[in-house]
């Protein structure tokens, strides 16, 4: 079997052409050819990437290192030592400006690897997201033409539980009840949204899906209206992705022209159109009638539940709040049937799981894999050990309200139930990779300063309770704690979780609840000895 | 029904009640702080929290709603040390020192609620960082230390009151309480109703005049009516040693839920009035101190000859602040025994004209919530911004419900930043409108009439449309008509309403003028050649049109509480309660009868308005009776007795 | 014409075509304050007043969502604005030496603007750039995997 190693992207735009880019090209397949490696790296041209400033570029994969301005002469000595040897020619490196804008998305591409599934990235990076035909060439919309034409809104629902589809967004709800939920409320007006507000830090998958492969969440919401009995949707958008934004206002105006979106689509009695709502920077939006309110033209201040926003959601309406990557296994689910998405996975949990890898690792980036995959597989084959051959000390799973794992549970399969009973929690899917040089306390405290800043500050436990913990940690790392301290960080932590009315309070105090859990000899050092081991800390509040 | 089971306690309640309000059915009271019954729960203050049996977490029993078998328990440990954690936290996060904390005097909801679960200290260290205090408001003043960020007086200001003048700033804990912009209150667009001060859980909004005044268990309580305009709205008066605390709006009452105005909460409280203590006898050209006796038969002296005199006896007027059975009673002296035309109220048939005595009105038990039922309204003739207030703040909160509102008018109100629907017309033409607007509804041409009230025909058409469009639709009028004649404006609104199936009511006035208006004390008052004008003034401020025609009569003999313009001339000064210190009724714009208890005691020497005409009547051996409620009601349709 | 004309002028011409584009609706109002604010640099008080004035919808509301959300300000910022990511996975790739860095050189503190009213400093979080952490944006430009000797490099590039 072939195994492609790298990938390499040579820009082919009007400048790098007039700039030598065609025998860049060459010269890189003539080089490659030279040492070799041909079957284990794939070699592309590719338009407009954005780098105005060092054409002709050469983007290598998975290390998404970009290389310009690029002469032929230099093609030979790039092949040897990167793609050969292994090492960066940072003598070749674009400068310091990168990853703006339009080629952001193709970070997509740093997931490659060999033994990815891709379902919900299966396009990203593929396709042209801004053409519309070519998302059809791809089996595009082939799910709603199925649905459309062969499907009951309850075979689809029935599908959709079959397949054992969970909710990515963090809760792991089954979706295709969330749906029979909607779908049975009351009330002759019903509405879709999709929550792509990605702010938990670490998590850009929703980007990428949205960046890449748009029309998948059109014709995915499409098929959640079928199902639902809705004909209006929003697409939530965080206001920081701009680029997502355009992309996907593109691909709803295009599905428009095709009548793919408006009344009466395929000639059926099925009618649907979408908006998109851009946020505004608050994370807690992303906490579903946080962004009910949010696209009510609100503070995003979470509603107090029951009623649930199955059945009394925007304006009051039935409402369906689904995540994009949810969302984006749905066509493929409609397509192969749930037989073939339940191949994928744990039988507790089907189908495959996009993470972002970040931290101190070797390689950072995003991986679509099985469900059940465990943290240390990760670690050694996806990023490639740590950076330094530094010592892997603790991993945050899941963003800044995920678990902080120790060392001792890297081997837990990562699917809902496992980590569940794990006491862990599986998040968005943010690993983020801490080796030794990492202080506790110093991560605690970064932490605890975003819930304080990002609590809505509706309930009390989470606007105080955030506050407060941020405030005691502080005071841990400039060296002026108190044991006291400690029994008082467990209880906020405690009723965070058990007293605060959404997601964000009841989470917030995960992470300091996990540090005093496995690392409390270290933070007990910043209190008894006033000394931060691994010397982060700068224990300015010491006075000799 | 739904059963459940609270703290071993069996009850039912209906669908859709709250845990809250099921607990309290059950007689069991859980602790809150952002609630508010007046408001929509919230559930953000965490201490009402619940153990329920099955449920993962407590849960809030002011947003929960109960469902069918429920079993809550409300004092375990679990929801003990709930409690204790979200006051600590709330303790630590401003500057919370009870001990030293006299603000609110014992009235503090947060102090109250540490006290309830024997809080003696603070478990965490609480916060140093001052904030700022801002007094620039003129009536009350914005602590920010003392605030816990319940969010009730934003909610009151909105849900309530619908001026929206409080917000929120930031988030998290850099959350802070704002107006408008960020404005300081005193410059912002706060109409002064003074409610978020009165729903405010802490001292952190306390009014200027009885913060840092001593313990609330030495009050007392009156419950009563104000009588700052024609609605009636319910008010609690708190006193301490005869004087004059605050004044709050009685929750329980039917007409005003609680909500009050400026008018009502802090004109009282501000008044600078000087008052009159003892009866007064003009003596070689300046007024003296006099007892009752001698200022009575001054009185008697003057009066007497002037019984049977129609035409230049008495010329007599009284307030419209006075009660019913005071206004009657100087009907019955002036009008009846001394047989004088001239008789009449400080309102001189200004609105009557605007009177529909077959108008349809709300009942007591919907007071003006019935306001909010409407999909619909209308206004005209009156500014509802500025006149009976509190009716208007019913109009501006039910906007946010989907109500559409239409102010009509000659200038713009504060209603116009609220609502797209505003109409400006000129000046007298309200006539015109309402014949363009019955005349569109008909299908008629109307181009003609609307082209006088200056009002663009596409806004007439949409204004036509709405009204078609609404189920529910009311029509609010007043008096302030600038047409002259008043009457057929009326008219014509009261026609359209009828031919349209639309609810109207008519609000205007003072506190009395509809009962002034039954008692015919209605005619524009003139002194020609009247020997004698006797006012009847009470506590209300005589207008400069009034001094001015009272300027050249012979003797003038003024009732009245304060010193005043009108009081300086008289001949006779005799000294009466206002209308804290007096008993009596008053019947509301649509008709309902209320009585007003006094909360304060006059000084020695002041009577009560009722006994002043009383002993004038018996001075003159006058027979009067008492039946002033028998004759209202026997000369209208549109009276209700509000039940003891 | 004075500048504060002007000034009123292009706030008038930003709150028109936001509520052009997005339509006289509350329900509107978080994209048309985006607008606004992206035209304008913040959301001065005459533009709020204005948006309140054509939405019917009160000061406070406005001024709520204004301050609630990050990327709306309702305080002017400088020429430039820099971005900087304080979320932990940035953090733990090297941020806080690059943060101690970014501050000594632009002498702000986090939400600061400078006196010549060339650099407003802000932290923020996540970007969703955390693949190539530490990043700084500066305006539109984000700059990725930034180390802390680069700063100058980068801050040097604004040169108006």
């Amino acid at each position: 079997m072939k195994t492609i190693r790298s990938m390499v992207l040579v820009s082919s735009d009007p400048v790098s052409m007039e700039r030598g880019g065609q025998s860049v090209f060459d010269n890189l397949q003539a080089e490659i050819q030279k040492f070799g490696i041909q079957d284990e790296i794939s070699i592309t041209q590719v338009g407009d990437v954005g780098r105005h400033d060092a054409l002709p570029v050469v983007i290598v994969y998975p290390e998404a290192v970009i290389y310009g301005p690029v002469l032929p002469e230099n093609v030979a000595f790039l092949v040897e030592e990167h793609l050969y040897k292994g090492r960066v020619a940072s003598d070749f490196q674009a400068s310091q400006k990168e990853l703006t804008g339009k080629i952001a998305w193709l970070n997509a591409r740093k997931g490659t690897m060999p033994a990815e599934q891709r379902i919900v990235l299966e396009r990203a990076g593929i396709i042209d997201p801004t053409n519309i035909e070519d998302y059809i060439l791809h089996e595009g919309y082939q799910a709603i033409g199925k649905v459309l034409a062969e499907m009951t809104p309850k075979d689809v629902m029935d599908e959709l539980k079959n397949s054992g589809l969970r909710g990515r967004g963090g809760a792991g709800f089954p979706t295709g009840l969330k749906w029979t939920f909607v779908a049975g409320a009351k009330g002759d007006k019903k509405y879709v949204i999709c929550n792509a507000d990605e702010s938990e830090p670490g998590t850009f998958k929703d980007r990428l899906i949205l960046e890449g492969d748009p029309h998948s969440i059109i014709e995915a919401m499409m098929i959640a209206a079928y199902a639902v009995g809705s004909d209006e949707g929003y697409l939530y958008i965080r206001g920081e992705y701009a680029l997502a934004q355009e992309r996907v206002k593109i691909a709803i105006s295009q599905a428009r022209e095709m009548g793919l979106l408006g009344k009466n689509i395929f000639g059926s009695d099925f009618s649907f159109d979408l908006h998109i709502h851009s946020g505004a920077g608050a994370y807690i939006c992303g906490e579903e009638t946080a962004l009910l309110e949010s696209i009510e033209g609100r503070r995003g201040e979470p509603r107090a539940r029951p009623p649930y926003p199955t059945t009394s959601g925007l304006w009051g309406k039935p409402t369906l709040v689904n995540n994009v990557e949810t969302l984006a296994n749905v066509p493929a689910i409609i397509r192969n049937g749930a037989e073939w998405y339940k191949s994928f996975g744990t039988p507790s949990s089907p189908g495959t799981k996009v993470y972002t890898i970040l931290g101190n690792v070797n390689v950072t980036g995003l991986i679509e894999v099985p469900m059940g995959i465990t943290l240390r597989e990760v670690l050694s084959i996806y990023a490639k050990g740590m950076k330094n051959d530094a010592t892997f000390k603790m991993a945050q799973t899941g963003g800044s309200s995920g678990s902080i794992i120790p060392a001792s549970l890297q081997d837990t399969p990562m699917d809902f139930d496992s980590f569940q009973k794990a006491g862990v929690a599986l998040g968005s899917g943010a690993l983020l990779i801490c080796d030794d040089n990492n202080c506790v306390v110093d991560l605690a405290k970064v932490l605890q300063n975003f819930f304080r800043k990002e609590s809505c500050s509706k309930c009390n436990p989470c606007r105080i309770g955030n506050e407060r913990a941020f405030s005691i940690l502080e005071n841990i790392s400039q060296g002026t704690g108190t044991m006291q301290d400690l029994d008082d960080l467990m209880l906020i932590s405690k009723n965070l979780n058990e007293l605060s009315n959404c997601g964000l309070g009841q989470t917030a105090g995960t992470p300091v609840h996990d540090i005093l859990t496995h690392f409390r000899a270290e933070v007990e050092a910043h209190i008894k000895l006033k000394v931060c081991p691994t010397g982060v800390c700068q224990m300015s509040g010491i006075r000799i | 029904m739904y059963h459940l089971i609270i703290d071993d306690k069996e009850i039912e309640v209906p669908e859709g009640t709250t845990l809250l309000n099921a607990a309290r059915i059950a007689g069991i009271e859980i602790p809150t702080l952002c609630d508010h019954p007046a408001l929509e729960p919230y559930g953000g203050c965490r201490l009402c929290l619940v153990d329920i049996e099955g449920a993962r977490t407590l849960q809030p029993a002011c947003t929960l709603p109960a469902s069918n078998n429920m079993v809550v328990h409300t004092q375990t440990k679990k929801v003990k040390d709930a409690r204790k954690f979200v006051l600590s936290m709330l303790f630590s996060e401003r500057n919370h020192f009870c001990p030293y904390c006299q603000v609110s005097g014992g009235d503090c909801e947060l102090q109250n609620s540490a006290y309830a679960e024997d809080m003696t200290h603070w478990p965490l260290q609480p916060n140093w960082h001052p904030f700022e205090v801002d007094a620039s408001h003129p009536y009350f003043v914005l602590d920010h230390n003392r605030c816990i960020l319940c969010r009730r007086c934003v909610r009151a200001c909105a849900e309530l009151v619908g001026n929206y003048t409080l917000g929120m700033e930031e988030r998290g804990s850099k959350t802070i309480l704002v107006a408008d912009l960020g404005v300081p209150l005193g410059s912002s667009s706060c109409i002064s109703c003074g409610v978020c001060v009165q729903i405010c859980p802490t001292g952190a909004l306390i009014d200027r005049w009885s913060a840092y005044r001593g313990h609330e268990t030495d009050i007392q309580k009156t419950d009563t009516i104000c009588i700052g305009c024609s609605l009636g709205c319910g008010i609690d008066v708190l006193t301490r040693n005869n004087s004059l605390v605050r004044i709050e709006g009685d929750w329980d009452a039917d007409i005003n839920g609680g909500v009050l105005c400026e008018v009502g909460r802090f004109l009282p409280m501000a008044d600078k009035r000087q008052k009159i203590v003892t009866p007064l006898i003009r003596k070689d050209g300046s007024l003296k101190a006099a007892t009752w006796d001698e200022a009575m038969s001054v009185v008697y002296r003057k009066l007497q000859p002037m019984i049977g005199h129609n035409e230049d006896g008495v010329a007599a007027i009284a307030s419209t602040r006075l009660p019913v059975e005071t206004l009657d009673l100087f009907k019955q002296i002036f009008s009846d025994k001394f047989g004088s035309k001239m008789v009449t109220s400080t309102e001189e048939g200004y609105y009557t004209a605007g009177l529909d005595r077959s108008g349809n009105k709300l009942t007591h038990q919907e007071g003006l919530k019935a306001i909010g039922k409407s999909d619909l309204i209308l206004t005209i003739g009156v500014d509802l911004t500025n006149d009976h207030q509190v009716a208007g703040f019913f109009v501006k909160r039910s906007i946010e419900k989907g109500t559409k509102v239409i102010p009509v008018y000659t200038e713009k109100t504060g209603m116009d930043a609220l609502t797209p629907y505003a109409t400006l017309i000129r000046e007298g033409s309200e006539f015109n409108f309402v014949q363009a607007l019955s005349a569109k509804l008909n299908g008629e041409a109307y181009e003609e009439k609307l082209i006088k009230s200056g009002v663009p025909a596409s806004k007439l058409d949409k204004i036509a449309d709405m009204l078609k469009q609404a189920e529910n639709a009311m029509i609010i009028y007043g008096s302030e008509f600038s047409a002259k004649n008043k009457a057929e404006v009326v008219q014509a609104i009261v026609q359209l309403a009828k031919n349209y199936h639309v609810n109207y009511v008519n609000f205007k006035g003072k506190a009395n003028s509809f009962a002034a208006s039954e008692l015919g004390l209605e005619n524009i008052f003139a002194v020609n050649n009247h020997q004698v004008a006797y006012l009847a003034l009470g506590d209300e401020e005589p207008s400069q049109l009034l001094i001015q025609r009272v300027e050249d009569v012979p003797f003038l003999v003024v009732q009245a509480s304060y010193h005043s313009a009108i009081t300086a001339k008289a001949d006779v000064v005799l000294p009466v309660t206002n209308w804290l210190e007096q008993d009596g009724h008053y019947i509301s714009a649509d008709g309902i009868v209320q009585k007003a208890v006094h909360a304060l005691q006059p000084s020695v020497d002041v009577r009560s308005n009722q006994a002043v005409l009383e002993n004038l009547a018996a001075g003159l051996q006058l027979e009067i009776n008492q039946e002033w409620l028998q004759s209202i009601l026997q000369s209208t349709t549109a009276i209700e007795v509000q039940p003891a | 014409m004075t500048i504060e004309g002007v000034f009123n002028i292009e706030i008038q011409e930003a709150v028109d075509k936001a509520i052009l584009l997005h339509g006289e609706s509350r329900s509107e109002l978080i994209p048309i304050l985006n607008d606004v604010n992206r035209a304008l640099g913040y959301l001065p008080a005459e533009a709020l007043e204005e948006i309140s004035h054509r939405l019917k919808s009160p000061r406070s509301s406005l001024f709520s969502v204004a301050s609630f959300y990050h990327m709306l300000s309702t305080k002017p910022r400088g020429k430039h604005v820099i971005q900087f990511c304080e979320s932990a996975p940035c953090h733990v790739a090297g941020g806080r030496e690059v943060w101690q860095t970014l501050r000594n050189l632009v002498s702000l503190e986090d939400g600061e603007t400078s006196t010549d009213g060339k650099w407003s400093l802000i932290t923020t979080s996540c970007l969703g750039l955390c693949g190539v952490g530490p990043v700084i944006v500066i305006d539109e430009d984000a700059y990725g995997n930034v180390k802390p000797d680069q700063i100058a490099d980068i801050l040097a590039k604004y040169t108006d």
